[in-house]
């Protein structure tokens, strides 16, 4: 059988009780990609990865990694798949030997496989010397390290990376960057990796999905994304009647998009250093106090904000 | 079967010399602080030999030590589930069932080991056993059968708790009518009629007098003559091992799905 995806949902709806974790998500994710899916806690990214890992049986629609059915087939798709936790996920009586070491062999690896596994993998996420400390001793950065070492000890088709930098400095988390953008190039692995982080997701992926309330809600490569909000990006916060603004600013030519949330209107437009003295006369003309205005290229969180009507605070 | 020798021996990894001197020591405290004390007491009254009631005993620590070992068994798996380390496991191709044998495993591993141990030191401490290497292998097995019978129940308490002191509380309320509520400790005639009737009910009752016919054949002579019988011994166990691992198995399918 061909693969043409390496990931592959269609529909997929997950509901615990009452409440519906994931609402129709469809995901097509090409081989050797780096997908990020960008969004608030509680938005669904979890609950998808947890369904695409075979931790959590789906409530309708289909999933498939590597064109295996994770309903049909699950242990075929645990095969081929590496998997690193939102939580730190592991075992502190153990060093990072015994750690990678006892993956393998849950995976069935030969012992001469293992060894030369591990110390390849130790050396990339450079955990050598630390690797006879036992795994309590080690800080948040080195343990997602060997997370993300253990997650590439089967050598994965895909490999899944929930949240892979919460809770890193930003020295660890530029680490883990680096670390994720080689990895692509040396495995030729596909990576789906979910992140709360706008920098990260534009960093790394080459394609984003924004999911919000269980829906993605708009996709494609972070550059596609940013683009569609026009060269600049205006921010302002203001109080006063803030629709009638809003309106105002639309009939503006040079105006390209304007997005109203509560009390912040964003607005995209060709040049903002020339258009900024232009959008405060008009503050003024329709009687709106403006709080703060800042002009800024556009990014992903403007992005995220004129389809989701939030900020998404990276925190 | 792969998967649950890896992860059994990932625990026996972890095994530190704290936790085995104290899996050691354990039986033998056992042994020489109730033991003997109560040997004072007790043996006064007995014809002759006083170490009878070291030998009368000994099943009975053999049968607690057991239940600690479920426990400590039922512990882990409560533990890993909290810490989602549990998670390794479910998304590896590994069989589900292999992580609850995994854990039956380790349980039933320390009862046994445990349970040499004391039987080394009952025999320094002059308890006569007998020499039949079948009744030896029908003792562990009695044994066996008991720690997974109550290694299910511990590991389906632990599957559907997630707090710590939930499950410690729950299985300690049940611990202790398993030790004194049965012949473990005294001979059945000794017992008021509805301490009798509980400890006809209690498994621990057929684990003990099982080893005393098996194993410990002093112990049979204070135990009197309501020993229970040999064949009721291996069953009751046997029923009480089944339906521990099925109690076990719904609570833990329910528990990773």
């Amino acid at each position: 059988m061909t693969v043409t995806n390496s990931i592959e949902v269609r529909g997929l709806v997950k509901r615990y009780g009452d409440v519906t974790a994931v609402d129709g998500v469809d995901l097509s994710i090409a081989p050797n990609t780096i997908y990020a899916l960008l969004g608030p806690n509680g938005a669904g990214k979890t609950t998808t990865i947890s369904v695409l890992t075979t931790l959590t049986r789906l409530s309708a629609g289909s999933a498939s990694v590597m064109g295996l059915d994770v309903s049909v087939q699950p242990n075929a798709v645990r095969q081929c798949i590496g998997v690193t936790f939102q939580e730190t996920v592991l075992d502190d009586a153990l060093n990072a030997w015994q750690t990678l070491d006892f993956h393998g062999r849950l995976y069935r690896q030969d012992r001469a496989t293992r060894k030369r596994k591990s110390q390849e993998l130790l050396k990339m996420v450079e955990l050598e010397e630390a690797a006879e400390r036992r795994v309590r001793t080690y800080s948040g950065g080195m343990k997602r390290r060997l997370e993300l070492a253990r997650g590439l000890m089967t050598d994965p088709d895909v490999l899944f990376l929930d949240e892979p930098t919460t809770g890193l400095d930003p020295q660890n988390r530029a680490n883990i960057w680096e670390y994720i953008r080689d990895l692509k190039q040396r495995n030729g692995l596909t990576l789906l990796l979910t992140t709360h982080y706008m920098d990260e997701a534009e960093e790394l992926a080459d394609r984003v999905g924004i999911i919000d309330h269980g829906k993605i809600i708009v996709e494609g490569s972070p550059r596609e994304l940013v683009s569609q909000m026009g060269a600049d990006s205006i921010t302002l916060v203001a109080s006063g009647d803030t629709v009638r603004l809003a309106e105002r600013l639309k009939t503006l030519t040079v105006v390209e998009t304007v997005t109203i949330g509560d009390q912040v209107i964003q607005i995209g437009v060709d040049s903002g250093n020339r258009r900024l003295p232009e959008i405060i006369g008009l503050a003024q003309e329709v009687g709106c106090h403006i709080e703060d205005i800042s002009l800024a290229k556009p990014s992903l969180s403007d992005v995220f904000l004129k389809y989701t009507g939030r900020q998404l605070r990276d925190k | 079967m792969h998967a649950a020798i890896t992860i059994w021996n990932k625990q026996l990894l972890k095994l530190s010399p704290e936790e085995t001197f104290g899996l050691l020591l354990q039986p033998i405290l056992w042994v020489v602080l109730f033991g003997v004390g109560m040997k004072g007491l007790i043996g006064q009254g007995l014809p002759s030999d006083d170490n009878f009631y070291i030998s009368f005993m000994a099943p009975g620590i053999i049968a607690f030590s057991a239940l600690g070992g479920a426990i400590a068994g039922g512990s882990i798996w409560l533990d890993e589930r909290r810490r989602g380390i549990v998670n390794e496991y479910l998304v590896a191709p590994i069989s589900r069932l292999s992580i609850l044998r995994r854990n039956a495993r380790t349980i039933v591993t320390t009862t046994l080991f445990q349970a040499r141990v004391l039987i080394i030191v009952a025999l320094r401490k002059g308890s006569a056993i007998a020499v039949d290497p079948i009744g030896w292998i029908g003792g562990m097995l009695l044994v066996g059968g008991f720690g997974l019978g109550f290694a299910g129940i511990a590991l389906a308490v632990a599957s559907k708790t997630t707090e710590p002191g939930a499950y410690h509380a729950l299985i300690f309320l049940l611990n202790l009518p398993l030790l004194f509520l049965s012949t473990a400790l005294y001979p059945l005639e000794a017992l008021p009629r509805w301490m009798q009737i509980g400890a006809q009910i209690n498994p621990t009752s057929y684990v003990v007098d099982g080893l005393r016919r098996l194993v410990f054949e002093d112990g049979l002579s204070m135990a009197g003559d309501d020993v229970l019988p040999l064949w009721s011994c291996f069953l009751a166990i046997g029923l009480f091992a089944s339906l521990g691992m099925g109690l076990a198995y719904s609570a833990f399918r329910s528990a990773v799905e």
